[in-house]
């Protein structure tokens, strides 16, 4: 693509999202989404082959209906409140539908479908953009209109999708689809505490942003879209393999790493609210992420994974630069000790 | 007959949205969008809005449909699809009517069944009065106020209008 054109159109993406999250008119929110929709398309569509452009209209047609239910809720409150400010939403009819609308947005249960197909379809970088960027816009709506969100709603889709995103990675080998699932359960975690403690969840998510681009980068690094692939660093960059383990280990919420950080505060936001069955089976079905990080991390750092033998003599090709990636990894593992700043979110 | 006509037009709207949606050939989408932007620019004349409901005949249906005419005209196949021509097409026509009927059926007989919300009676629908103050027409102090303080909103739709227009050559490039 002329670079040009690009740099325009990723800036486009930039300012839709940027227009989502500033605004206070209802009607720029949605034109804001309308663009980030619009821009992000050819940017899912770099390459052109029929799995990318599948891809691209897997992820144009849910957004789209996404943005429609949004504009019926907005004039729903509209009808029923007479302004268009941005406060919680009165009437319950919009704020479901509203909350339905954003879920599909972020791609909770019961509407997660498109997330593994989506990314699965895409470069490694577009995944990237797409699991991370892509979040910012619907999750601050949510955050705005928190006070109002049906509760039972809400749980229900986070609990679900916490399942689903654990259940569904088990039988991946494709990266992308394992990110895609685990994108899923941490907007599981993340709207559980929506409407306990907001800052939670905004918390859980610099947090999972981190995660997800330290991990996207190191797949870029090492150029590998499959297990098989990624288990052949140890003869690429040996220092990878011990990054993508413990960034792994984060992911899965283990404790001396940052990655417990958000699990852990929300654990205990929940239980000081008296739910103490719902963070239990949070925790328990979080399980299920560990289990599937734990055996990609088994066969790229911690075993020789078989392959042929003119696989463990491989050409050292000249290494491509990843910005960033250094602090990224460190902030994506030692955050914890850092927890008692959580205090300056209020 | 005079104080409903906004929500017959709104009905005929409605109805040919549904006769698009059920995607017939180009053409045929292309027929009844004439007629639901016609209908369209009713419904805003009745509410007083002179100055946009032109503004809808002459920029929508006569700059931009009729370039989409033309181009569908150029790409059109020997055989286009009508609404009866293909079952597929004809169930989705006659499943929109369905519900259309049905919603105004709810709407007019309001006070015994009320499902989600309740429609109160033909509600906005219905004019009694075009509802400016007599001395300056609203509709057109309304486009005057999109240039003054509207003019982030102008900018923003002005920037979306020409990245769709980017987007789209992008996407049909193709390599």
């Amino acid at each position: 693509m002329n670079p040009l054109i690009f740099t325009t159109i990723l800036m486009t993406v930039l300012l839709g999202t940027m227009i989502v999250m500033m605004s206070s008119h209802w009607l720029m929110i949605w034109i804001g989404f309308e663009m980030n929709l619009l821009a992000i398309i050819p940017i899912l569509m770099k390459k052109y082959n029929p799995r990318t452009m599948e891809a691209s209209t897997k992820y144009f047609l849910t957004q789209a209906t996404a943005s429609m239910l949004l504009m019926m809720a907005i004039i729903i409150n509209l009808m029923h409140s007479g302004q268009w400010t941005i406060t919680k939403v009165f009437n319950p009819t919009a704020s479901i539908i509203m909350t339905s609308a954003l879920a599909m947005k972020l791609g909770l249960t019961p509407f997660h479908f498109w997330v593994p197909e989506v990314t699965q379809g895409i470069s490694l970088t577009s995944g990237l953009i797409l699991l991370t960027w892509q979040k910012l816009a619907p999750m601050s709506i949510l955050y705005q209109i928190s006070p109002s969100i049906n509760l039972n709603i809400l749980l229900t889709m986070a609990v679900l999708s916490i399942l689903v995103g654990g259940w569904g990675g088990l039988n991946q080998t494709q990266l992308r689809k394992i990110m895609a699932y685990s994108s899923i359960a941490h907007m599981g975690w993340m709207t559980a505490v929506l409407a306990y403690n907001p800052t939670l969840t905004m918390l859980n998510m610099l947090i999972y942003i981190m995660m997800t681009l330290t991990m996207f980068m190191l797949f870029i690094h090492s150029s590998s879209t499959t297990t098989l692939s990624l288990s052949h660093t140890w003869n690429k960059t040996p220092l990878t393999t011990t990054l993508i383990l413990i960034t792994l280990l984060s992911m899965g919420g283990l404790p001396p790493l940052s990655g417990f950080m958000p699990k852990w505060m929300i654990i205990q936001e929940l239980t000081k609210n008296n739910s103490i069955i719902l963070p239990t089976l949070m925790a328990i079905m979080a399980l299920l992420n560990l289990y599937f990080y734990m055996r990609l991390t088994y066969s790229t750092s911690l075993t020789m994974f078989p392959s042929t033998n003119n696989m463990k003599m491989k050409w050292q090709f000249e290494t491509k630069r990843i910005t960033f990636l250094p602090p990224l990894i460190v902030m994506s593992s030692l955050l914890l000790p850092l927890t008692p700043m959580l205090s300056i979110l209020d | 007959m005079m104080t409903y006509i906004v929500f017959i037009l709104s009905v005929i709207f409605v109805v040919s949205f549904v006769g698009f949606s059920s995607k017939p050939s180009p053409i045929y989408g292309g027929l009844v969008l004439i007629v639901s932007g016609g209908v369209g620019c009713g419904i805003i004349m009745n509410f007083g809005g002179s100055f946009l409901g032109l503004m809808v005949f002459l920029i929508y249906l006569g700059g931009m449909l009729v370039v989409f005419g033309y181009t569908t005209a150029m790409a059109t196949e020997q055989y286009p699809e009508v609404w009866v021509s293909n079952t597929t097409v004809m169930g989705v026509f006659l499943l929109g009517l369905l519900m259309e009927v049905m919603l105004v059926l709810y709407v007019l007989k309001s006070e015994e069944v009320g499902v989600v919300f309740k429609f109160s009676g033909v509600g906005d629908w219905a004019i009694y009065d075009i509802g400016d103050s007599g001395v300056f027409s609203e509709e057109i102090m309304g486009v005057a106020a999109l240039y003054s303080y509207g003019a982030w909103v102008v900018i923003v739709t002005g920037w979306s209008l020409f990245v769709g227009v980017l987007v789209i050559l992008e996407v049909t490039r193709g390599d």
